[in-house]
């Protein structure tokens, strides 16, 4: 089992920076989520730490070797991909079998090795079989037996769920946190932009955005003290609603002024908020901890509803105060609501973000 | 309305499978006079305007071709010459296509641009030099000789390379992990995997060289080393006249392999086809 240890890693294809000062640590054991959108650098990282890219500057680290010369064969890691890339012309156990094979382990202990990692992962049935002859959820399964069987030191995981049905992936998502994590213990790279995966699954998550890291940090952490706008924005759905405006004070008391209305911020901020009186910032609430209502409310404000997503246990709606910009509350089910709407909107005073709005930081 | 809709599509059909017909019959057409002209006598065949039943029928031009004492050596020599360049593409055609498609050299680009310029080359501006290799090797009039001239070739490297573009990429960086370098990579995933792209050359190859004149009538000198078109145009060419009839005959049963290859084959050709059509 190893640590993985990354160290100002900085990867550019032509003038695109992919990676940008990226600095991670993995400790061993650990089940580390990398999460951000498409195309933030994330793949590219577990490609660097697996080998098959070259870092342009940093060093990586797997246990006390620095890796970045060694070749992916010799660096003791696992991948499984998002479309598993099983070779499609050999057969279940020889997929299994191909790493050992390479690896020159005698032919006995392959296939007994072949035989305990199908049977741990309920496979041996389909031994015989090709992958076009099984469903993708089984394919994933010959995928991670053909990366467990090999012993790996670090298991790199890039969107291994995203093939799947959403059914299916929600089994499977508690199945191999359970398999990597609690039976195997390997330390474990999983990359996603699914972020109810990687809250489920993770000891720690790695937030990219743009080639960097923007946060890292537990599941609750990420989400109860995100770092920036960008990781508030993408952690939590629906996402936070931003709130932009000038930071005002009347009275000993914070205001924050939205244009049409000027939001009275609680008095726990006032400490924290104070330096910033007359600049312009960003306030965030998640949309569970906006209280609507049909009718006004003490300390409430007017909105219009502009549109409704049902989801049958509750329901998303969107709002506008001023006719502009739009933010979203979750409603229960049962509230009578329409287009066009007037409703009335509270926020809860402890749950309340605030971040600088130019450079994105948490003020609180 | 509905029905003069359905007319229309009907008439489009109709014109679509005569036009189609047409151009079969002329394509056919030198096939099919060859076949008949082949049980004819050479007076019946040559005469003006064409006549399309043989009048006597005769299998005299069958029978001089069978006669003929080299006709089975020919037969074995184009065999040789068409084995060992099928052989030769296949493995070399497809470890070149696999060094541009998958491996990253310097000069990769520039030089597989040079390699597609190649082809619009003439072969009569290469055939001297050419010609002027192999007699410095020793290898005129030798079948292996000739062979080593198309070993490798750049429309199969293209077939090849396409292929092998074509395949994922997760494949490849999935073999790299389990511990395959780039010639073990090449042996184990990428030409199991390049079966129909394979079949697709061999045919391809196959057909040209079975077929081939010029090559063979310029590198090779004495009748026993003869391929099968050049022997059959030796064999019936007299000072003065050349006897078609029999040259006809001969070329018909040269063509039964490649037919009865296209016909079973010709998955691959399509494929051959489809494969060059990718992207790049």
């Amino acid at each position: 089992m190893a640590r993985v240890f990354l160290e100002n890693v900085v990867k550019k294809f032509g003038k695109v920076v992919a990676v940008n000062h990226v600095t991670l640590e993995v400790k061993d054991k650990e089940f580390m989520v990398l999460l951000g959108p498409s195309g933030c650098g994330k793949s590219t990282t577990l490609r660097l730490i697996a080998g098959l890219e070259t870092p342009d500057e940093g060093k990586i680290w797997i246990g006390d070797r620095l890796v970045n010369e060694i070749d992916p064969t010799k660096r003791n890691v696992a991948m499984v991909f998002q479309s598993y890339a099983l070779y499609p012309h050999m057969t279940v156990y020889r997929n299994i079998e191909f790493p050992l094979k390479m690896a020159r382990v005698p032919k006995e202990e392959r296939r007994r090795k072949v035989i305990e990692v199908a049977k741990f992962l309920g496979i041996e049935d389909l031994l015989n079989r090709y992958p076009k002859q099984l469903s993708g959820g089984q394919q994933q399964r010959v995928a991670l037996a053909r990366a467990i069987v090999r012993e790996p030191e670090v298991f790199l995981l890039d969107e291994p769920l995203s093939n799947l049905d959403a059914k299916l992936r929600v089994k499977m998502r508690f199945e191999l946190r359970r398999l990597l994590h609690d039976e195997l213990q390997i330390t474990t790279i999983y990359v996603t932009h699914d972020q109810v995966e990687a809250m489920t699954m993770a000891d720690k998550i790695a937030v990219m955005n743009a080639g960097k890291i923007m946060q890292v940090g537990s599941p609750i952490d990420v989400f109860e003290k995100p770092a920036n706008i960008f990781v508030a924005g993408f952690i939590g759905v629906p996402p936070m609603s931003f709130f932009e405006g000038t930071l005002i004070e009347k009275q000993k008391s914070l205001f924050l002024d939205l244009g049409s209305v000027l939001f009275r911020i609680p008095k726990t901020y006032y400490s924290a908020l104070h330096p910033h009186v007359g600049s312009e910032i960003v306030m965030g609430i998640r949309p569970q901890d906006i209280k609507v209502t049909l009718e006004p409310q003490e300390d409430s404000y007017e909105g219009k509803i502009v549109g409704y997503e049902p989801l049958g246990t509750e329901t998303y709606i969107h709002f506008t105060i001023n006719g502009t910009k739009e933010y979203i509350a979750v409603i229960p089910r049962g509230m009578r609501i329409s287009l066009k709407r007037k409703v009335y909107w509270k926020s809860n005073p402890q749950k309340l973000y605030f971040f600088r709005k130019s450079t994105g930081e948490a003020i609180y | 309305m509905r029905s003069s809709l359905k007319l229309t599509k009907l008439g489009w059909i109709a014109l679509t499978c005569f036009v189609l017909s047409l151009f079969a019959f002329i394509y056919l057409s030198p096939f099919i006079r060859s076949f008949v002209a082949s049980f004819m006598t050479w007076e019946q065949a040559s005469r003006y305007p064409p006549e399309w039943i043989p009048d006597p029928f005769t299998l005299e031009n069958y029978m001089k071709l069978f006669k003929l004492e080299l006709f089975p050596r020919w037969i074995f020599n184009t065999a040789l010459y068409a084995g060992l360049i099928v052989a030769g593409n296949i493995m070399f055609s497809s470890m070149a296509g696999y060094a541009f498609a998958r491996l990253k050299f310097p000069g990769r680009d520039a030089l597989f641009s040079a390699l597609l310029a190649l082809l619009m080359i003439p072969i009569f501006v290469t055939l001297v030099p050419n010609y002027i290799i192999i007699y410095r090797l020793g290898l005129i009039d030798n079948i292996a000789g000739l062979a080593l001239l198309s070993l490798a070739n750049v429309p199969s490297t293209f077939l090849m390379r396409q292929y092998f573009l074509s395949l994922p990429q997760e494949v490849f960086d999935a073999a790299r992990i389990d511990g395959c370098g780039p010639i073990k990579t090449f042996f184990y995933i990428c030409l199991p995997l390049a079966k129909p792209a394979l079949g697709a050359v061999a045919v391809y190859q196959f057909l040209g060289a079975w077929n081939a004149f010029l090559g063979p009538l310029v590198f090779l000198r004495t009748p026993e080393n003869f391929t099968l078109p050049v022997g059959l145009s030796f064999a019936f060419q007299r000072s003065m006249w050349t006897e078609y009839t029999p040259i006809i005959a001969g070329s018909l049963v040269a063509a039964a392999p490649t037919i009865v290859l296209f016909i079973a084959l010709n998955k691959y050709l399509i494929k051959g086809i489809v494969i060059q059509a990718g992207k790049g």
